[in-house]
């Protein structure tokens, strides 16, 4: 299922939340509106997690994660990273990394398998990258655009990208990502997506403006409407498709 | 490449009736390349890479060329919005070129900006020759290139041939009035107005920090200001006349304190809007009038230049001199993403001509042998002369130079001669020490002994010194750490008191706690052999058995004192006590008292007890509390605390 959400009357919701197979990261906001939302439609399965990164609550940009670890900036505060090491699951890794381009979300984009990074993102960083999420790292950019990060939301099954990437970028990444993609929008014409919006394997968060075409496009390319978090797509993938190969 | 004067008739003929800017720059090869076809990916599947312009046949393949340098470059090219390059060219690139950030620098800057950078104008006549001179002359600093205006400046550059040079700065003045080459007024003088240490204006300071030093210095310096000012306001008033007919007043006035003092004021000097005023366009050193001199001549020569050719041969020659200054700058940008490559850096020269050294003491041999040749032989005589000098150079070791020395003089005085084998010897022995090998270390003194044969004894031998900083044997051997050698070395004689130029004996010419250690033992078994204390060398202290007998007595006796005087300041103590208790009792106690004593002195039975503890107290003086007497302070705390007193 797809919701639309708002963070104090601000639609880029992808901005305030972090959303993964394990765990929800949600901003410290005025109000908690925001976070119950996460907490009614998460609680049963992942834990929700309030957090703030380097006194900020903006921690869906500055920190990237998948079902297996957490990465945040250097910038982080010691008391932080000791909240999120409490409250986050046990298997979950947690690592502050040392990088140029600290805003991790926008330069960024992963699924439990790969991720997309900006083109001059450190070395250093992409083995912490591979090491700590467990994923395989490509440099690429999105409709010319650096910040792979900010124009592409990635799940186990599927992945939305900027409106402008041409279609034989979109072939390309699709076989390079193993996914199905799609060129989109979110908030009623952005094409900064993931700030727009959150997904995981089963459910999808989007600003307030989104329209019901883009959420049709968005339930559909991240195939969500047959629910909850199936075996068969986390748990038994990588055997599957070892058997397979 | 000629100079001539703008003031000779030359020049005007030079510049004729018409002369126009050169264009230096290159016709620009367009830089909008022509679209490269468009690029159809061979699959249809996606298997492909749109940036390096490849296609795969697996997926893998796919994922693995992702991960390529290759491809990050062309990436890189890409977000350039430039065309991507071929694996095969990536790959010589990637050999020559150390980055492959793929950003290299923008467009090298281009002859013309090199040209104007100096300051100068490019000039072509219509006969074709290009000639360069300084821009100020001609144009301001605001006014445009203009091809019309030129040639009359030019001209008028040449019919009105007086200018005003003044420089200002650091206290120095420099003046002068030009009439073509020759300066017909012409003033300089100096004033003390910098700060020594901190440099900079007195002014200047008393603004910063808001009040006045009120220093001699301050004070001197801040009157030679005033005065710098009124003295130039003189001269140049004097000038006045002259000035008002020159057609170029070029100044050197940097910081506002100098420029102050011609511009500054109620009525200012100059007038600032002058259209004649021009400041010089190169760095000056201080203001005098070689330096005024100097700078007109230069301000007031063009070059002239054979054909573009020359002019771009030149030009080329100069950014290629200042492009290690670029190269550093461009150091500063390190690019993050990529590793750091190794560098190979060549050995320091001292560390080469070591590994080289015995190939180029074979060289001459191996030339001698075949010098049958006239060619070989020159060469030969070649290298020789360098070893020679390689004597003198400071990038030999000691020994090499002395190998050297040994190998290339021949026509020496037996003295001298001497002297080198001295050398030599030393050289050995220091390198037998420093590497510890006692066996042959003997075997060379016993050989040397016998060469020598004459005044050095063995002692000698081993004292002697044998390097440049005034070390011994010993020293050596305790540098390096050779423990065995240095207890060879003691006990045949060595001096450990010997100390080198720092002022360092053997012992403390070494850090090392083990080698101390060496020397300290030696020093314990033969505490008679030297002078240790000379040496530095701390002597661990041997007791006797009787010395120890006595010390142990000593101190049982000074116990045992010790405890008498505590048990009798003890008694004492007590005594007092008891005393001033007594003296406090009144006169009726004091008499029970006495009365009692006398009784148990008489053998009576006097019971009196402690109302606690109920021991015998009769003949002490009690404590008292509320009428009953105890025998210690302590059973009438007891009592006291059992039974409080309750306040009603």
């Amino acid at each position: 299922m797809a919701f639309r959400v708002q963070f104090e009357n601000n639609n880029e919701i992808g901005v305030f939340s972090k959303l993964t197979n394990s765990y929800c990261l949600v901003g410290i906001g005025g109000s908690e509106n925001f976070y119950s939302v996460f907490q009614g439609e998460l609680a049963e399965t992942i834990p929700v997690i309030h957090a703030s990164l380097a006194g900020c609550r903006i921690i869906g940009r500055l920190s990237v994660g998948n079902k297996h670890g957490l990465l945040v900036p250097n910038s982080t505060f010691d008391t932080e990273l000791q909240h999120l090491r409490n409250s986050l699951p046990d298997k979950v890794k947690l690592q502050r990394i040392e990088e140029r381009l600290s805003a991790l979300g926008n330069v960024i984009a992963c699924n439990d398998y790969v991720a997309l990074v900006h083109p001059d993102i450190d070395r250093e960083t992409e083995e912490i990258i591979a090491d700590t999420l467990q994923v395989e790292v490509f440099r690429q950019t999105i409709a010319n655009n650096v910040l792979v990060g900010s124009y592409s939301v990635l799940s186990n099954r599927g992945a939305l990208v900027h409106p402008n990437t041409s279609l034989s970028d979109q072939q390309e990444l699709s076989t390079l990502l193993q996914l199905p993609l799609a060129a989109g929008t979110v908030n009623r014409g952005s094409s900064a997506v993931a700030a727009g919006m959150v997904v995981n394997d089963w459910c999808a968060f989007t600003g307030m403006d989104t329209t019901s075409t883009e959420v049709t496009v968005i339930e559909s390319i991240f195939r969500l409407n047959d629910a909850n978090p199936s075996a068969i797509a986390s748990t038994m993938r990588a055997t599957l498709i070892e058997s397979m190969t | 490449m000629a100079q001539v004067r703008i003031f000779e008739s030359s020049f005007k003929e030079l510049i004729g009736d018409e002369v126009n800017f050169l264009q230096i720059a290159a016709p620009e090869i367009s830089d909008v390349k022509e679209k490269p076809e468009e690029w159809m990916p061979s699959s249809v599947s996606g298997l492909i890479c749109s940036y390096c312009k490849a296609s795969f046949t697996d997926v893998q393949q796919q994922r693995e060329h992702y991960k390529l340098d290759w491809h990050r470059y062309n990436l890189k090219q890409n977000l350039l919005s430039r065309s991507p390059i071929t694996e095969e060219e990536f790959n010589e690139k990637a050999d020559d070129v150390s980055s492959i950030s793929g950003s290299e620098s923008e467009k090298e800057d281009n002859l013309e900006s090199i040209a104007t950078s100096q300051g100068k104008i490019f000039l072509k006549n219509n006969k074709g020759v290009v000639f360069s001179l300084y821009r100020c002359l001609l144009f301001g600093k605001k006014d445009e290139l203009d091809n019309n205006v030129l040639l009359d400046r030019l001209q008028e550059c040449h019919s009105n041939n007086q200018w005003t040079v003044i420089m200002l700065g650091g206290g120095h003045f420099a003046g002068a009035i030009f009439q073509g080459s020759v300066p017909v007024l012409h003033k300089t003088f100096h004033c003390y107005t910098v700060r020594a240490g901190q440099g900079g204006s007195q002014s200047a300071k008393d603004n910063r920090s808001g009040t006045q030093l009120k220093s001699a210095g301050a004070s001197l310096r801040r009157y030679n200001e005033a005065a710098l000012i009124q003295h130039v306001h003189d001269i140049v008033e004097a000038w006045r006349p002259e000035i008002a007919k020159s057609s170029l007043i070029i100044y050197r006035a940097t910081g506002g304190y100098n420029q102050s003092v011609l511009f500054g004021g109620k009525v200012p000097l100059i007038n600032r809007s002058d259209g004649r005023l021009r400041t010089i366009p190169f760095s000056t050193r201080r203001a005098t009038f070689t330096e005024v001199i100097r700078v007109h001549s230069l301000l007031s020569s063009a070059t002239l230049y054979e054909s573009f050719e020359t002019l771009a041969n030149v030009l080329k020659h100069e950014v290629k001199e200042t492009s290690p200054k670029r190269s550093k700058l461009k150091v500063n940008n390190i690019n993050r993403a990529k590793s750091r490559e190794n560098i190979e850096r060549p050995l320091p020269v001292i560390c080469s001509s070591r590994s080289n050294s015995s190939e180029r003491i074979i060289c001459p041999i191996m030339v001698e042998q075949l010098s049958d040749d006239d060619d070989l032989y020159i060469s030969e005589q070649e290298i020789s002369t360098k070893s020679i000098l390689q004597t003198f150079d400071d990038s030999l070791t000691f020994e090499e130079k002395q190998k050297l020395r040994k190998k290339s003089k021949k026509s020496k005085s037996r003295n001298k001669r001497q002297a080198e084998r001295d050398a030599v010897h030393k050289a050995k022995m220091s390198e037998l020490v420093r590497l510890g090998n006692i066996e042959d270390f003997e075997l060379y003194i016993k050989n040397a002994k016998v060469i020598n044969d004459d005044s050095d004894s063995k002692n000698g031998l081993m004292n002697q010194v044998v390097d440049g900083h005034s070390n011994t044997l010993l020293h050596i051997a305790a540098i390096y750490q050779q423990f065995d050698m240095i207890r060879y070395l003691l006990e045949h004689n060595a001096d450990p008191c010997l100390k080198n130029n720092s002022q360092q004996t053997a012992y403390s010419s070494t850090q090392d706690k083990d080698v101390r250690m060496v020397f300290k033992n030696f020093a314990a078994e033969f505490p008679e052999k030297h002078n240790y204390n000379k040496a530095q060398i701390p002597i661990p202290i041997v007791l006797t058995e009787e010395q120890l007998e006595k010390k142990k007595q000593a101190k049982k006796l000074k116990r045992e004192k010790e405890k008498e005087k505590k048990k009798e300041t003890f008694l004492k103590k007590q005594e007092e006590s008891e005393r001033e208790r007594f003296l406090k009792l009144s006169e009726r106690e004091k008499r029970a008292l006495a009365a009692e004593r006398r009784i148990l002195s008489q053998g009576g039975m006097v019971t009196a007890r402690c109302f606690l503890c109920a021991s015998d107290i009769s003949g002490k003086v009690p404590f008292e509390y509320s009428g009953n007497k105890f025998c210690t302070i302590e059973c009438l705390k007891a009592h006291r605390l059992a039974h409080p007193t309750v306040l009603y």
